[in-house]
């Protein structure tokens, strides 16, 4: 085909005058389309875009009807199962849909998605808690790691989204445990297979099924939480609602954070035409710049500045994990942030003499890093928590001594580091004499409450010489049945202690061996934390 | 604000709701004048005709080169051929893999999917490779200037001691930060800071300690799906060439096929955690490193050398500078993508005639950022880089070390892809 334009180099001028003639001519005859109607389910959270979807309606012709429902990867929405299925979604995230996805080994057809906004999921602290909270930090730059650690402690109390029904409440748990797992990379089967997120959790005071819904609920009872966990765009309309008495200030937290693309999905390939036109409506420029305006949330065109607060750079974004069983597992250990249970853990102490010196210190210095002197990321996230019961019960040819505490505050944790302290020692070593009272407790505890998680630690330095051999504690373990069934015992071997029988009683009770001579008597108790 | 909106008062609002129906949009009422005065334009050009003709809609699926196809130049000179494209926009393996039923028109991104997509049609069909782009990654000058002085990266002459948009990458020292492990130990505290670093992080090998900003995020590259995207499948195929000494894997004639796969098997184990460390792949790289929040999200993104150009040549357009904080970095060995558009129609047909005889379409893929072969000239790059001058970008230059990676056999390359992703099995029904 011959150039139409020979003479003019970009033949622009006529060329976009046809091009508006044409347009003008079809939409004034008969390819006008007709004004369209989708069904979309949105996150709740979108609800702040209803303003703009007149001016869509108006320029496009195509009418988005809105149903709100909290959703965290469109389970029982598509494919559709019996109710009417939508046309679009259009969520904060679609990553665990995208997972499940993946893992349907190509049942269920990947739908187009398109990035229309993104927002980080942070903290946004009453000004008191932050400045309690930057007061411990070096630097005053604020982690996830601080925000448990002091949810721990019981000096932080906070309201996040349910992540078992809600995308940002799941965004928010991968960002916390992310953090918690320390490795820098997305999250592996094996960084989720102890539940580190307990002392986090203790300190959950607010939930409901959407942030929407959370922060409604924060509002009304603002005493109920010293901070919120949802996207940076809630937390700044919330500020700007101009409802609370004092702002919340918002964080970024400095281990990094996950952030929300805010994705339309073309669920009904059908409306590919309409799906198109909304899309390139959502991303052009004066659209996005309307959309910072009044949702807070950042542009993806990057032809739009961020003003305001938004102008701050958010920092590192966390990846989330490629598989649907890590955020399953995750979401799962969370459970239901209403009901949260503490667990208990039994430790079985082996204070025969060779423990004396060295070995004692360093079994103290465990104790004192489990009680909030370890200030790393992860002893932050393993730490003894509130409402927690811990059984200490210190053991030589015989049980000496027992005491169970339920952390209350630093007390409790100050009467624990006493007994590992001031103890005295004695001669023999009976290790299946110590783990059969251990079960005794134990089993008691998960009678008295058996929805609360109990396992038990045994650190021993030496061999087995005094009291119960093994075959006789183990006939008397099973004797105790269900009750003694569900709790897992982990041994850590120290010093002269013998590893193998000590992995037969770790595999009989489905727990596992972690030895502290290949690190510390510290790393060993922090890796258990949570293995149950 | 109608703050209403909860699925229990859904109904009743959308029955109450006014529902406009074919109200003349306001752009058709600002149009008319336009059009006239468009109108009396193409009388007077000898045109009159043209916008009567029938235009011709083409159903296209097609990924990163929808940047072509949806640029207003292109779609405009197509329109003056009767032709307009619906993209349809999906990765090339995601492309090759699912139906093609109603489909026009395919443009897969590189030759590995294009190769997958013929393999499956019954007749001969229309095709035009119209251009080629190096895969790069791209990545921010901190984190480039770190990889300089990790010693992985160098950097590229710049004109008048400008800072410089390029930098070579040394692949085979790259993918040691890549794995995790400190040649091969777990844990050690690798830039002698006193502080143990558990894997190759980006305050591991230095990124810290210039200019107080922080990254304990491990040194990664962010790709998107290896299921579905041509670019992951040919940075899969560059990591397996490298890992594989240089040479493209399963090529060494074992002369026994159950070696030969079992080699390829090792191969991918070896090279999986460089992919999957990442975590949830993410789909529009260069959507993300191109957006405000790039360096949050993407300090380091796989992409095509001709979406950096792009956005050097409109950066340049616009603030009259180039964008010096975003850099390339270009891999050595090298890997040249290919894409191809595949016609499944006769009308798909009409469009592949139409890209391989207009001149001035190609001429628009420089200025995008493609390297376009004309007849008669040796290479790709000519025109390109007298573009590039002409608009005041710094001109990459190719690194004296020419090694190319070649993407393996498809079968190859299939079992490298579903042994690292978690793909499902392709579509087989015809097209």
């Amino acid at each position: 085909m011959s150039r139409p334009h020979p003479g003019h180099p970009r033949g622009a001028v006529p060329f976009a005058l046809c091009l508006a003639l044409l347009t003008a001519l079809l939409a004034a005859c008969t390819n006008e389309p007709d004004h369209v109607t989708l069904r979309v389910l949105a996150s709740p959270e979108l609800a702040d875009v209803e303003p703009l979807l007149g001016k869509l309606e108006e320029d496009t012709g195509v009418e988005l009807a809105m149903e709100y429902e909290a959703s965290a990867d469109l389970a029982g929405r598509y494919p559709a199962t019996g109710r009417p299925a939508p046309d679009l979604a259009w969520l904060a995230s679609d990553r665990s849909f995208q997972l499940r996805v993946q893992d349907s080994g190509g049942r269920i057809t990947r739908p187009e998605s398109t990035a229309v906004m993104r927002s980080p999921v942070v903290v946004g602290l009453t000004p008191a808690a932050a400045d309690a909270l930057r007061a411990g930090t070096p630097g005053g730059r604020i982690s996830w790691a601080d925000v448990a650690d002091a949810a721990a402690g019981g000096r932080l109390r906070f309201g996040m989204a349910d992540p078992r029904r809600s995308d940002t409440g799941r965004a928010a748990l991968v960002g916390v445990a992310t953090a918690a797992a320390g490795t820098g990379g997305a999250l592996r089967d094996q960084d989720v297979s102890c539940d580190r997120l307990r002392g986090f959790r203790s300190g959950q005071s607010l939930t409901a099924d959407s942030s929407r819904a959370l922060l409604a609920a924060y509002t009304a009872h603002p005493e109920r939480a010293d901070a919120l966990i949802a996207h940076e765009s809630e937390l700044l309309s919330l500020n700007a609602g101009g409802r609370l008495r004092e702002p919340l200030e918002i964080v970024h937290p400095d281990d990094g954070m996950v952030l929300s693309d805010f994705p339309l999905l073309l669920l009904d390939p059908r409306e590919r035409g309409p799906y198109r036109e909304v899309v390139d409506w959502l991303l052009r420029a004066d659209v996005q710049r309307e959309l910072m305006r009044r949702t807070h949330r950042r542009p993806v065109d990057p032809d739009v500045r961020p003003t305001g607060p938004l102008a701050e750079p958010v920092g590192n974004a966390l990846s989330f994990p490629d598989r649907l069983s890590v955020v399953q597992r995750l979401v799962d250990d969370y459970g239901d942030p209403a009901h949260g249970t503490a667990d208990q853990v039994v430790f079985l102490l082996d204070f025969s003499t060779s423990m004396r010196g060295g070995r004692i210190a360093a079994l103290r210095a465990a104790f004192a890093g489990l009680s909030g002197a370890d200030r790393t990321a992860t002893g932050k996230f393993a730490r003894f928590y509130r409402g927690e019961r811990l059984t200490v019960v210190r053991f030589g040819g015989r049980v000496l001594q027992e005491r169970t505490v339920t952390v209350r505050g630093d007390a409790d944790l100050r009467t624990l580091d006493r007994i590992v302290t001031d103890g005295g020692f004695d001669d023999a070593t009976a290790v299946w004499s110590a783990l059969d009272r251990g079960y005794a407790i134990a089993a008691g505890a998960v009678r008295a409450a058996p929805r609360r998680p109990v396992a038990i630690v045994l650190m021993t330095d030496g061999e087995n010489n005094a009291g119960l051999g093994y075959a006789e504690f183990l006939r008397r373990h099973r004797a105790l049945g269900a009750a003694a069934a569900a709790v897992p015992t982990f041994p850590v071997p120290f010093g002269e202690a013998d590893p193998s029988a000590l992995e037969r009683a770790a595999r009989a009770t489905g727990g596992r061996v972690v030895d502290a001579r290949l690190s510390s008597l510290a790393d060993a108790f922090k890796e258990i934390r949570g293995c149950h | 604000m109608s703050r209403t909106g909860t699925p229990a008062t859904e109904e009743p609002r959308l029955t109450t709701r006014r529902v406009r129906r074919r109200r003349t949009p306001r752009h058709v009422v600002l149009a008319v004048p336009v059009a006239l005065a468009g109108l009396i334009s193409l009388l007077v050009s000898g045109n009159t005709l043209r916008p009567f003709d029938r235009i011709t809609t083409l159903e296209a699926r097609m990924a990163s080169k929808s940047d072509y196809f949806r640029d207003p130049e292109v779609r405009r000179l197509l329109l003056a051929h009767g032709l307009r494209v619906d993209i349809h926009r999906l990765g090339s393996r995601g492309i090759a893999t699912q139906s093609l039923t109603d489909t026009d028109v395919v443009f897969p991104s590189g030759q590995p999917a294009a190769k997958l997509i013929l393999d499956r049609q019954d007749r001969s069909v229309r095709s035009v490779r119209p251009f080629v782009t190096p895969l790069v990654l791209g990545t921010f000058r901190d984190y480039a200037e770190t990889l300089v002085r990790a010693g992985v990266a160098t950097r590229q002459p710049a004109p008048d001691g400008a800072p410089t948009l390029y930098y070579d990458l040394d692949m085979p020292a790259f993918m040691g930060l890549l794995d995790g492990t400190d040649h091969g130990r777990a844990t050690a505290d690798q830039d002698h800071d006193g502080r143990t670093e558990g894997a190759d992080t980006w305050n591991g090998i230095g990124y810290d300690t210039t200019g107080g900003h922080s990254n304990s995020g491990r040194v990664l590259v962010r790709t998107s799906s290896v299921c579905e995207s041509n670019a992951a499948g040919t940075y899969l195929s560059l990591l397996a060439f490298v890992a594989n000494g240089n040479s493209t894997p399963g090529t060494r004639d074992s002369g026994d096929p159950g070696t030969a796969r079992e080699e390829v098997r090792a191969l991918a184990a070896r090279i999986r955690p460089l992919i999957s460390l990442q975590g949830m792949w993410a789909d529009d790289q260069a959507d993300s490193y191109l957006s405000d929040l790039g360096e949050s999200i993407a300090p380091l993104s796989l992409l095509y050398e001709h979406q950096y150009l792009a956005h050097q040549i409109a950066y340049q357009k616009q603030h009259g500078r180039e964008d010096t904080a975003r850099v390339l970095l270009y891999p050595t060995p090298y890997a040249l993508t290919e894409p191809q558009l595949i016609s499944l129609t006769d009308d798909g047909d009409r469009l592949v005639r139409v890209l391989e005889k207009d001149e001035r379409l190609r001429e628009r893929a420089i200025e995008l950022g493609f390297r376009v072969r004309f007849s008669g000239e040796d290479g790709t790059s000519a025109r390109l880089n007298a573009y590039l001058r002409a608009h005041a970008v710094q001109v990459p230059v190719p690194n004296a070390d020419r090694t190319k990676s070649y993407e393996p056999d498809l079968d190859v390359l299939e079992q490298l892809i579903t042994s690292i992703g978690t793909c499902p099995p392709p579509d087989r029904d015809a097209p």
